[in-house]
């Protein structure tokens, strides 16, 4: 038996390439081209649809280009950033935003544990209390808005309805500044806090149940348990199911698109929202490109002092 | 042909000095396919759209039958959007784009769409129109209110006309329609007053497409102020003198406090739902929108069309400095990127719709012509209470500004109107606002970087 091929090496390429050929293969195609033909497709798809499209978008964040005027992109370097920053219209819009996206998702991570910390200590059912709860995550977010519209309707609406027979006034929901944003706070919190419960059920699910019978004996109480085992350790997973609903919050649009249109006034147009009326009401190709270049840095910037908070979560 | 739509299509600047790059189409037709084909519209989602493609599928069939015809229709606020990716894109899935008036200055000055003058030279009789109507759908620059310029080049042909209607409850305010704006908003006061649950008005809001824009216009009109001054480009100054600011003071302080609660999104569905649901004295829509509010199944004033128009009176807008009324409607252009089979037919199908056997038969399908023959025939006024509204109104219209920054202006004017009916801004500062952004918009010409901010 010291002619057999070992069955593990410290080297899998060359017990690869020591391998016959399967009948029928073409002897020129090594592991390495089928590699390449089985990725290629991808990474063609992901250099067309996405890096290329990023890049040229660079590109024409420095230029005055409109894509509907046409001829030629003039250079004009940095004006288009410098205006961007600069301008008043663009704060208004990031404070609109990041009042929505600290309100949607510090409600969404305090409803999302909630509902998976108290899923999390029943015993039967909760594989269908967990499907139901997830059904709002699987609609459309169009479908989502446009039910929600008729639904917070000052007129014809339900909500309007059944405040009137327990004998309320009634609320425009859409058409007043301070409840407009809070309307698109509440629909999407109705739609992604399932999200939150999920990734937080995970983390619970995954506590050692040691940790809970030895607290236990030591006659530990139930909220000494949750702050010293069942908060610690999940926190690092719920952090990262914020950092991504933090992430899609920041770029909302569909839900403003249909449930205010940004109104009234401007008071519920968020950077997305503006970035496509920059894009597509004026047309102007330049600027909307660097509105978007200006949207990916932010994220990646706040991405990357998140993920560091969570490194540093982790080994401490 | 590829060359020639790239050198058509470079840029023009944005500048409003009549300068323009739309390529020609020929004065005569060219000859035309045998083989099948689909001419295809783009409009928005309403009923005319429906209306225009069963009417020119069994009419102009009858003359070209290898020819299909098919309006694609997209939500009203997608409406521009949608045509105008496509027209960047230099590719159409449409042959003839239904412009808004407003929206030729931007497709001329960009070359998307044909410049058909010596085509109507050849093949329209003009006199057959008034003047305005012609110009108003197809002109660029745009004419004076109220005039055409004959010397101007002419980028499309009326296909549908339009304006606002009031439309009000004769069971709850008596037959007679009041005939000034004062009046007007005294006699909705005391039918709210007398009515609960039935709100005094209802007109358009939203802050999408061109609602509270127009709707603020249209009181800017009446109270005797102006959009700008077309001559100077100047808005700042015009728009929010005494006149205009009189005007905002009225639609805010008068008219509002007299919609619903929660009114302050409406646009021509959500106003039409009101009055089919008996909810509002009286109201203010597009009379190219008001046909369902004569279908018993969707109201509840009546379980016939005769029931229903015992309640329901439409008549020309009050007057008070002026008898101003919006502009409505839309013209049919020719996309400069369609195969040219497909824009020998577009202008083919242009000249057969204008004919006057034609433009009485549209409108009794449902449309409202633009040739003086087909609105002054029988089977217009007869064809709907409104048409006549229409008719009487014709001498009376204002459009908003062509120009290529339209989108623009109508959203600065659109969110800020929005704002002040809905208390997020006081009336003085949203048209001041108004003034000032559109303004700087018409005056950034020169600027680079930022543009559009």
């Amino acid at each position: 038996m010291s002619d057999s091929v070992p069955l593990t090496t410290d080297h899998p390429g060359q017990v690869a390439s020591a391998t016959p050929p399967a009948p029928g293969r073409s002897r020129r195609l090594s592991d390495r081209g089928l590699a390449v033909a089985f990725i290629s497709p991808a990474l063609l798809l992901l250099l067309a649809m996405s890096v290329f499209p990023l890049l040229w978008a660079l590109y024409l964040s420095f230029t005055d280009y409109s894509a509907t005027r046409g001829g030629p992109a003039h250079f004009v370097w940095f004006e288009n950033y410098t205006a961007i920053l600069t301008s008043a219209q663009v704060h208004l819009r990031a404070l609109t935003t990041l009042i929505y996206v600290v309100g949607a998702v510090a409600l969404q991570t305090v409803l999302g544990f909630s509902i998976a910390y108290l899923i999390s200590r029943r015993t039967h059912g909760r594989g269908l209390l967990t499907t139901l709860f997830l059904v709002p995550m699987m609609l459309s977010q169009v479908v989502v808005g446009l039910f929600w519209k008729f639904m917070l309707d000052a007129q014809f609406g339900v909500i309007n309805s059944m405040l009137g027979s327990l004998g309320l006034g009634q609320v425009e929901w859409l058409t007043r500044q301070r409840t407009a944003l809070i309307s698109l706070i509440v629909v999407d919190t109705w739609q992604w806090t399932p999200f939150i419960m999920l990734i937080a059920l995970a983390g619970l699910t995954a506590v050692p149940k040691y940790l809970y019978e030895a607290a236990s004996i030591d006659r530990a109480s139930e909220w000494f348990r949750f702050r010293t085992i069942t908060l610690p350790l999940v926190w690092p997973l719920l952090l990262i199911a914020v950092l991504f609903r933090a992430i899609e919050a920041f770029r909302l649009f569909d839900l403003v698109y249909i449930l205010t249109s940004g109104g009234p006034g401007v008071s519920t147009e968020t950077l997305s929202f503006h970035v496509y009326k920059v894009a597509f009401l004026g047309f102007n190709t330049g600027t909307a490109s660097a509105y978007g270049i200006l949207m990916v840095l932010v994220v990646i910037v706040l991405t990357q002092l998140y993920l560091r908070y969570l490194n540093k979560l982790k080994e401490d | 042909m590829a060359a020639m739509l790239v050198a058509t299509t470079m840029a023009a600047c944005g500048q409003d000095d009549g300068a323009t790059s739309a390529p020609k189409a020929p004065a005569t037709i060219p000859e035309l396919t045998k083989d099948p084909l689909t001419l295809s519209f783009i409009w928005f989602d309403w009923p005319p759209a429906h209306a225009l493609e069963a009417f020119a599928n069994a009419e102009y069939t009858k003359v070209r039958s290898n020819v299909t015809i098919k309006v694609n229709t997209v939500p009203n606020a997608n409406w521009h959007d949608a045509m105008f990716t496509q027209f960047a894109a230099h590719k159409t899935d449409f042959d003839i784009p239904i412009l808004d008036s407003q929206h030729i200055g931007e497709a001329v000055t960009n070359g998307n769409i044909l410049d058909i003058t010596d085509f109507v030279k050849k093949n329209i009789d003009v006199k057959a129109y008034n003047p305005y109507l012609l110009a108003a759908y197809g002109q660029y620059p745009q004419a004076e209110t109220g005039k055409r310029d004959e010397n101007a080049s002419l980028y499309g042909l009326p296909l549908l006309g339009d304006t606002w209607t009031m439309i009000y409850r004769k069971d709850l305010i008596g037959d007679k329609p009041p005939q000034t704006w004062d009046e007007m908003i005294s006699v909705a006061e005391k039918c709210q007053a007398d009515n609960p649950g039935v709100s005094g008005l209802a007109f358009h809001q939203a802050n999408g497409s061109d609602a509270a824009a127009v709707t603020y216009n249209t009181v800017n009109g009446v109270y005797g102020g102006n959009l700008w001054d077309s001559k100077t480009r100047k808005i700042n100054g015009v728009l929010n003198d005494a006149a205009g600011q009189e005007a905002m003071d009225v639609l805010v302080n008068k008219m509002k406090p007299l919609t619903a609660a929660g009114s302050g999104n409406w646009f021509i569905d959500e106003v039409n739902a009101a009055v089919a649901q008996g909810k509002a004295c009286i109201a203010f829509n597009w009379i190219a929108a008001s046909g369902g509010l004569l279908d018993p199944k969707q109201s509840t004033l009546g379980t016939t069309r005769e029931e229903i128009l015992d309640k329901l009176g439409f008549a020309t807008l009050p007057s008070q400095k002026t008898n101003l009324v919006p502009l409505g409607g839309m013209g049919m252009h020719v996309s400069a990127y369609s195969p040219a089979a497909n824009q020998a037919e577009a202008l083919n199908f242009m000249k057969w719709f204008e004919q006057p056997d034609i433009q009485k038969k549209w409108a009794a399908a449902g449309g409202v012509p633009s040739r003086t023959d087909a609105l002054e025939s029988p089977e217009f006024l007869n064809a709907g209470p409104f048409n006549k509204v229409y008719a009487d109104s014709v001498s009376r219209m204002r459009d908003m500004w062509n120009v290529p920054e339209y989108a623009r202006l109508v959203d600065i004017e659109n969110t800020n109107v929005n704002a002040a009916l809905n208390g997020a801004k006081t009336p003085k500062d949203a048209l001041n606002d108004i003034a000032k952004e559109q303004q700087g918009v018409l005056d950034s010409g020169s600027r680079k970087g930022g543009g559009g901010l």
